[in-house]
């Protein structure tokens, strides 16, 4: 039986109709239109669908949508404030940290739960953060480099 | 992939969570959603009714009484192997914390989930397409397993990282049902059957992990080999917990067998005797003995029974200081 629920999106709040077996993924990219959440393996293995939850990375193909009631979600059309790029999206601009670009909503939302944890992370931090979301055209090195230059910012602006 | 239809229920506490499963014995636990939800989409999890567990209020946090740590069920994996704590005390469990999955999966990921996730093996681990080249194992409803041929038996893997940690720490598990609540060693859980591969009673549900104070006396490790460091399950896991004198070892594997595995023969060796070159060699030999390695995944089991000793040389080698291998 579906169920109304208000889902907490960007800052907004959703009305949907969702039935139980919907995942978050899906509500997200079918219900609500926010096609930034990109579709990959759909089955937890490769990143692309990562979305902010109480401001962890969680993976919304695994997630049920009527268990993200009540939950405040970010996913990438809530990152851009007053359309100014956020500080992660810049840094992936400078640094050409993306070709086609499929797997950059999630690489930069699990960046940016990764930097929100921790401000001043190693290299090696962050790949092993990085390391469950998928890139097929980059090689990693450039999106370190971004996730690096834009916590290197952070700090100098804190 | 869509998930398939089943009833959800969203129990405000335990009680009303095992009443749930009492009534609709084909209903699951939610919890993470990190292994059930994968399942479901292959098909192989078909669920009449789901029961979200994540939302009852108390069990996501860990608390250190005494030096006894109290882990609710609810915990993420990422909450415990950051907390001080474990991080310094009970590195093994820290270690096999972090090791699963990636970093969402540690932040979706608890610990109650983690230890009751279901086996895994490559007939039943796949997609509903794959598997539609052959009749179903018997793990998804078929008649025979198709890793021994024979029919009636199911030799999936046990492939949590967590409950060989827990093992060796001799942490116990509090499960809680309708009828009240009783305390269980993490060993106990295990049943060694394929299909089933928990042991717990109508509605039962596992709230609590308690590792005694001891454990954070000794020293402790977990080491896995895996295809993918980042997100992969083990092709094989192994903890080892030594008392300050050495005068009590645990070893315990996953990823070897039905269950997770205590290696007795060989704790006792290495307990026994003094730790040298030849008693290592002897406990490796020990270490086969007992598990059952099976060729359930896409590593041959006589390679898994390689990597045990290997395993089990590094730990050893750790525990004694020497250098890592």
């Amino acid at each position: 039986m579906k169920r109304a629920v208000a889902l907490q999106i960007n800052g907004d709040t959703y009305d949907v109709l969702i039935s139980p077996n919907e995942t978050l993924l899906d509500v997200l990219r079918e219900k609500v239109g926010l096609v930034g959440t990109k579709k990959g393996c759909d089955l937890g293995a490769c990143g692309a669908c990562t979305v902010l939850v109480d401001g962890e990375a969680h993976l919304s193909c695994l997630m049920l949508a009527v268990d993200a009631a009540g939950r405040e979600i970010v996913t990438i059309e809530g990152l851009a404030q007053g359309g100014d790029l956020h500080p992660l999206q810049q840094a992936f601009v400078e640094k050409g940290a993306l070709q086609c670009g499929f797997c950059t909503p999630g690489m930069i939302l699990t960046a940016k739960a990764a930097l929100d944890e921790e401000a001043n992370p190693t290299d090696a931090t962050i790949r092993k953060k990085l390391a469950g979301n998928l890139c097929r055209c980059t090689g990693y090195k450039k999106i370190i480099e971004a996730v690096s230059s834009a916590a290197a910012l952070n700090r100098k602006e804190r | 992939m869509r998930l398939p239809k089943f009833d959800y229920h969203e129990p405000k506490d335990f009680h009303e969570a095992s009443m749930i499963l009492s009534r609709e014995p084909g209903a699951r636990i939610l919890a993470g959603g990190t292994d059930l939800l994968v399942n479901m989409k292959h098909k192989v999890e078909r669920p009449a009714a789901i029961v979200n567990i994540k939302k009852i209020p108390g069990f996501n946090n860990l608390r250190v009484v005494d030096g006894v740590v109290r882990i609710g069920a609810l915990t993420s994996l990422k909450k415990i192997f950051n907390h001080p704590y474990i991080a310094e005390k009970l590195p093994a469990l820290a270690s096999a914390a972090s090791s699963v999955g990636s970093y969402h999966h540690q932040s979706m990921g608890t610990l109650g989930g983690n230890v009751c996730q279901q086996n895994r093996c490559k007939y039943y681990n796949q997609s509903a397409w794959w598997r539609s080249s052959r009749e179903l194992c018997f793990k998804a409803g078929g008649k025979t397993c198709h890793v021994v041929g024979k029919e009636g038996q199911c030799w999936s893997s046990y492939c949590g990282d967590t409950a060989p940690a827990l093992m060796v720490l001799d942490a116990r598990a509090v499960l809680e049902s309708e009828g009240g609540s009783r305390e269980v060693d993490v060993e106990n859980l295990f049943s060694g059957e394929g299909k089933s591969p928990l042991r717990l009673g109508e509605g039962e549900i596992l709230t609590e992990i308690i590792i005694p104070r001891e454990a954070a006396n000794g020293f402790s490790v977990y080491k896995k080999i895996a295809n993918r460091e980042s997100i992969d399950f083990p092709i094989v896991g192994a903890a080892l917990w030594a008392s300050p004198d050495g005068g009590e070892i645990r070893v315990a594997y996953t990823a070897v067998d039905r269950k997770a595995l205590r290696a007795r023969k060989a704790e006792q060796v290495l307990r026994e005797r003094t730790i040298d070159q030849q008693t290592l060699e002897k406990a490796q030999g020990l270490v086969l003995e007992e598990a059952k390695p099976v060729n359930n995944s896409v590593y041959p089991s006589s390679y898994k029974r390689k990597l045990m000793g290997i395993l089990l040389g590094s730990m050893v080698n750790q525990l004694m200081g020497r250098s890592e291998s």
